[in-house]
This record gives structure tokens, sequence and C-alpha cells, in this order.
């Protein structure tokens, strides 16, 4: 008996905790198979993703840092030699000699073998257009700058470059100007910066980058990439105009600023992350979507073999608990048979000397004169009286010996059909007495098997007794015999009320039931059970679809 | 009527007792055995007709007391009176030869029935061996063997 309660269990043993420990441990087997299957997979995906787009970073800050510095020096250089150059020709010439017509026009041609001068102006001390050669020589005739920033500038410390402006002109340039050693004239030219718009539109910032100059107002010195006309106030406050390389980091974007022309402009190159990752993301994407398709896949697939894995586990405990309440009871039925037929035994002997004690009075009585014995008739009564419940009390001992009748040496060969049959013949009369139908339902190729046909039928007599009992008057009672699974089963049916849920299970048990007192003493079905269990087969009962019991008796097939 | 040779074989003194002197009121003289020895004893004085015995009895019982008078003394007849037997011994009752086994308790008319009948039967048997002696004396085997078999 243990070994059934040890492996089942505490909690399993009622019918309504079991189906939830049942449950439990589906949902616990498929939140671990879950989680095992799922996280490496997360993980895995998470750290490959977090290190491309660390390394992608680095990468880029190298590329963005070099990429700065080399632009920063090509300009500086480029602004340098041109003030260099200007300062230079304003140190070899003296003003009377570039006044002189046609030779400012040479040194233009000599300067501009690079094509970025757009003109070259020659300015006196007050200010006023002393020589000039450009395109503008018509507008700039009269012009005086004495008044201008950058004049009172150049003046002041000998040499200036000026931002970027449009100018009268519609072109962005920059005017880079000189005064001779004795700041009596200024040297003058316009030089288009165009130049740095190819130098920078030639940097790989990759899509979605920029790369443009600022002066120290934060105004754009170039065209940005990217149609800026004016630098939003997010990046305003994030680009410190001038200072060394700096690398800002935001959450869009990567920024490389450096400070030129001594810190009066700031170039700025800028990466956009998203746009330079769109293609990483899209695999990231992508991974995610194999992830989450795998994940369902591993939810779908350990579900179900939990489920059915389970589902096999409660199918085993199920049959394992109903074999071990077979076992349980077939024990109970023994024991409570073998004690039924002892206690029958022993109270046989003093029935027998009951019956014949008094059975020997009645005779006495014949000796006595009549005419003393004023009962007579009365002792005469008593004795019939106790002789007819000793025959009572003895049919209930003969039965009850029932139980531990063997059957061993009486079995043979027998047609289940003819015992059928014959049972039947036997309660015709009754049948017909309180109007109950017997319906034969009989698989006429049943094999014959080897069993003990009295007894047998012992069976179907206390079977369909009990049948006529519980269905009263009118009624029917259906016997069917069939094949199948290994086993010949004959079932009978009857249309009564059927039997309590506490009745199907005590039925077969000794001294059990439905009768009102005195009516029955509950031990055929009991006997009918012990029957069965001894020829090797089995007894079960069910209520009908249509109400009323079914009683199934079960045997194997003759192999 | 003839004198029935009884013997009653029980170890229930009360029931014996009583079942005696019931037989005694149908004119059927009996004698008594409380125990299978004392049983085998009287058999062995005096063998009676019919013995009407029970199974379940201290020492020698029922079963070897029937075992015993089958085998020495086969012209009792013997009745099994009991209220344990089974199916099994009752088998094995009849293999022996038992004139019949009833199941206590008894009605005693069915009993006095039995014991007659019994008696008859032996009657019977005796003649016929008889008859069957005389045929096969004359030559008859055949007829004296088939007489044997009823």
């Amino acid at each position: 008996m243990k070994m059934y309660t040890a492996t089942i269990p505490g909690s399993a043993l009622t019918v309504r905790s079991r189906e939830s420990y049942y449950a439990r441990q589906k949902r616990l087997f498929v939140v671990v198979v879950i989680l095992v299957a799922i996280i490496p997979l997360l993980f895995i995906s998470w750290t490959a993703s977090h290190f491309y787009q660390k390394s992608w970073l680095n990468k880029t800050t190298v590329e963005l840092t070099s990429l700065a510095n080399s632009r920063r020096e090509i300009i500086d250089l480029f602004l340098d030699s041109q003030e260099n150059m200007l300062a230079g020709y304003a140190e070899l010439y003296d003003l009377a000699w570039l006044r002189t017509p046609g030779n400012l026009e040479k040194l233009f041609q000599a300067m501009n073998r690079q094509g970025v001068i757009v003109d070259l102006g020659l300015i006196a001390q007050d200010g006023s257009h002393c020589n000039y050669v450009g395109p503008f020589a018509e507008d700039l005739k009269d012009k005086n700058y004495a008044e201008t920033r950058w004049f009172a500038e150049v003046m002041q410390s000998g040499r200036y470059i000026s931002d970027v402006f449009t100018g009268y002109r519609g072109v962005p340039h920059f005017i880079v100007a000189v005064t001779d050693p004795t700041r009596s004239w200024v040297l003058r030219a316009t030089i288009n910066s165009g130049l740095f718009n190819a130098l920078l539109a030639s940097a790989e910032v990759g899509p979605g980058g920029d790369a443009f100059i600022l002066n120290h107002q934060g105004e754009l010195q170039t065209p940005s990439r990217v149609g800026l006309t004016a630098l939003p106030a997010g990046e305003k406050g994030l680009l410190a105009t001038g200072g060394d390389l700096t690398i800002h980091h935001s959450q869009s974007a990567l920024y490389a600023t450096t400070g030129m022309k001594n810190n009066a402009w700031t170039l700025v190159l800028k990466t956009d992350i998203k746009t330079s990752l769109a293609d990483f993301y899209r695999a990231r994407q992508r991974d995610h979507l194999i992830i989450a398709c795998a994940a369902l896949l591993i939810l779908g697939v350990a579900t179900f073999l939990v489920r059915s894995m389970m589902n096999k586990v409660e199918d085993a405990d199920q049959q394992r608990m109903v074999l071990y309440d077979r076992i349980r009871n077939s024990e109970k039925m023994a024991l409570v048979g073998r004690m039924a037929a002892n206690v029958a035994h022993e109270i046989n002997n003093p029935l027998q000397i009951i019956g014949d004690q008094a059975g020997w009075l009645n005779e006495l009585l014949d000796e006595e004169d009549p005419a003393s014995l004023k009962n007579s008739e009365e002792y005469r009564a008593a004795f019939a009286k106790i002789k007819a419940q000793v025959k009572r009390a003895s049919t209930i001992t003969h039965r009850l010996l029932g139980f531990s009748r063997s059957t061993d040496g009486l079995k043979a060969p027998a047609n289940i059909n003819t015992l059928v049959e014959e049972t039947v013949s036997f309660l015709e009369k009754e049948a017909a007495n309180h109007r109950i139908a017997i319906r034969r339902n009989l698989d006429p190729d049943l094999p014959a098997i080897t069993t003990d046909s009295a007894q047998l039928q012992q069976v179907f007599l206390n079977i369909l007794n009990n049948a006529f009992d519980a269905i009263g008057n009118d009624g029917a009672v259906t016997i069917s015999t069939s094949r199948g699974n290994g086993q010949l089963a004959v079932e009978f049916a009857d249309n009564g009320p059927g039997l309590s849920e506490e009745g199907l299970k005590k039925v077969f048990e000794p001294f059990f039931t439905t009768k009102k007192a005195g009516s029955g003493t509950g031990i055929g079905l009991a006997i009918s059970y012990s029957i069965v269990e001894r020829l090797g087969g089995g007894i079960e009962v069910r209520n009908g679809r249509q109400g009323g019991c079914v009683f199934r008796v079960h045997f194997p097939l003759p192999a | 009527m003839d004198d029935i040779k009884i013997l009653l074989v029980d170890d229930e003194e009360d029931f014996i007792r009583t079942l005696s002197e019931r037989l005694d009121l149908r004119d059927l003289g009996s004698k008594t055995a409380l125990n299978g020895e004392q049983a085998l004893g009287y058999v062995g004085e005096k063998e009676p007709d019919v013995m009407v015995l029970d199974l379940k009895m201290p020492g020698i019982d029922g079963m070897e007391v029937l075992r015993r008078v089958r085998q020495i003394y086969p012209n009792i007849q013997v009745i099994i009176q009991t209220g344990h037997g089974n199916d099994l011994d009752e088998a094995e009752a009849r293999r022996l030869g038992v004139f019949d086994y009833l199941k206590k308790p008894v009605d005693i008319e069915i009993l006095v029935e039995r014991i007659k009948t019994a008696h008859q039967a032996k009657k019977n048997l005796l003649d016929s061996s008889a008859t069957a002696a005389a045929f096969a004396e004359a030559g008859e085997y055949d007829t004296a063997k088939t007489m044997l078999k009823q």
C-alpha cells in the first residue's frame, strides 16, 4: 500500500487539489524551460548589439578626430598663406609703384595662380580706394572704408582676416587685409570661400552628417550640407566655439569641434548616429524579430511538450489511483468475506441446537396430558415461530458461506450467452409479474470461456434480482454481451432510479443495501463481486446515460 | 421395521443428546460419540448401519474418521452433518463416498428420512452383493460386475 502513496504527493490525493497540483507543475515546467531557453538568446542578442555600437562609436570618434585635425590644418595653412603672401607684397612694393596703373593688375595675376582671389584693392590711409583690380571697379570706385570696423582694425594691428560674408556681390567670400610697415596704406584682397566649402564637402562624415565652420557669434561660415542656415538651439549650447579638439556625444549625433584661425572660427564635424547606424538598426530589428519568433516557437514547443508530458504523468497517476482503489477494495472485500463466512460457520452450530431443542420440546409436549396444559396451542405456535426464524437465519448464514466458496477444479468452457439465457429463464415469471421487460442484445459470435457456470449464473441472478428490486414495477432490463479491448463483457442496464455517488462507491460492500430494512441482506452483490474476482474477471457499476444502473461484468478473452 | 443401528458423532454434547432423544421418539435407537476416537472405538466394537458425522471436531476430525471408516467398513453409510463445511470439504467427502452431505441446521424430519434411506441403501447393497456373489459363483461374472457397479 505504501508504495502507492509514497509516489503520489499528499496534495494530489483529493481530486480538486490534484488538478491544481498538475496545473501548477505544468506552469512551473513551462516557465523554467522558457527561461532556460530564452534568457541566453536575449543575452547574446543584447551583448552583440551593445558591443557593435560601442566599437562603431570608437572607430567613428577616431576617424572624426583625424578628419577634423587635417581639415583644420589645411584651412589654417591656406589662410596663413594668403595673409603671408599679401604681407610679402606689401613689404616688397611701395605705394607709388602700386598706384601706377597696370602694376596692381600684374600683382593680381601673379597672386591669383590658384584662382581664389576675387579682387585686389589698394586703399589709402583716409579709407579711399587708390587702385582696384577686379570685377566690381565701377561699384567700388567711390567707396570709402574709413568708418568700417575692419579698416580700423587693420590700421591698428597691421593684419586682418574677416569672417565670411556675402557682401555686395552675392557670393560668399572673406577679405584679407594688410598694411605696409609704416601703416600708411592698405592692401586688401577678397578671397572666394568656395575653397573651404570644397574642403569640407570632401570630408567623410557619413550619411546625415555635416561639416561647417562657425565664427565667434556662432554664424555659419560655410554652407551646411543638410541645409542649415543657422545653428539649432540645441547644438549652440553644445558647441563652445574655439578651443582644442573636442568630441561631443549627444543622443543622436557625434561632434568633433576644434578652434581655427586663432580660435576666431570653429570647425564642426558632425556624424548622425541614427542615420549611420541605420543598417545596423535594421539588422537589429531583424534579429529582434527572429528572436521573437524563436521565443514563440520555444514557448509553443515547451508548452506542448510539458502539457503532453504532464498529461501522461496525470494519466499514469490516475491509473495507479484506480489500481490502488481496486486492490484496496478487493482486499477489503476478501477480508470482510472471510469474516462473514467464519461468523456464518460459528452461528450454524448454535442455530442447529436452538432448532433441535425447540423441536424436542415440541415433541415432549405430545407426551403431556392435554388437560393439564392450558396454553398448548400457544406453545406449538411459538415452536413453529422458532423453527421459522432458525430457517430464516440459516438461509442467511448459508448465503454468507458463498464468500468462502472456492472455484478450484470446477471450471469448464461455457458460453456466456447460454448462461444469460438460462438465468433469464429462471426469472421470466417474476419479470412478468412485475411487468419488467427483459431485452437481450447478445453478440452471437462470443467465444466460450473457461469458468464456473453455476457461480457465474448466481452472479447474473444477483444482478438481475437487484435490477428488479430497483425498478419495482413497470420497466426494462437490457442485457448486452460484447467483445473488445481483450475483454468479454456482459452489461445489465436497468431503467430504475440509479445510484447516488455514495451508492456507486459502496454497492459491492457487504451489507450495503438501498432496500428497506428486513427485505434485503445486502450481500448478493458483495458475493457476486468476490465470485467474479475469484473467476479472474471484474465487475463495475455506473449510472447509465439514460438513467438507471449499468452493471458490467467482464472477463479476459481467451488467448 | 428392522432396528437401525445408528451412531451420532458430534462434539456438541447438548446437540447430540437432544438429537438422540428425538430419534428415540421416532423409534430410532442411537449411540453417541463426542469425538473421533470414541467414534472409531465404537465402530470397532459394534459396526453401525448408519453414522451421522460432524466434520469439525477436536482430535481426529470428521474427515479423518470418514476416511478410515470407508477403508475398513465400506458398508457403513455415513451422513455428514456440519456447520463448517465449504464446498471443497463437500467435494472431498463425496469423493470418499458419503451417503449424503447436510449443512446445519438440519431439520429432524429430513435427517430421519436420510437415515432411513441410507439404511435401505445399505440393505440393497448387501442384497445386490449377495446376488452378485451368487451370479459370480454360477460363473456369470459380467452380470455380477454390472450389479456391483450399480
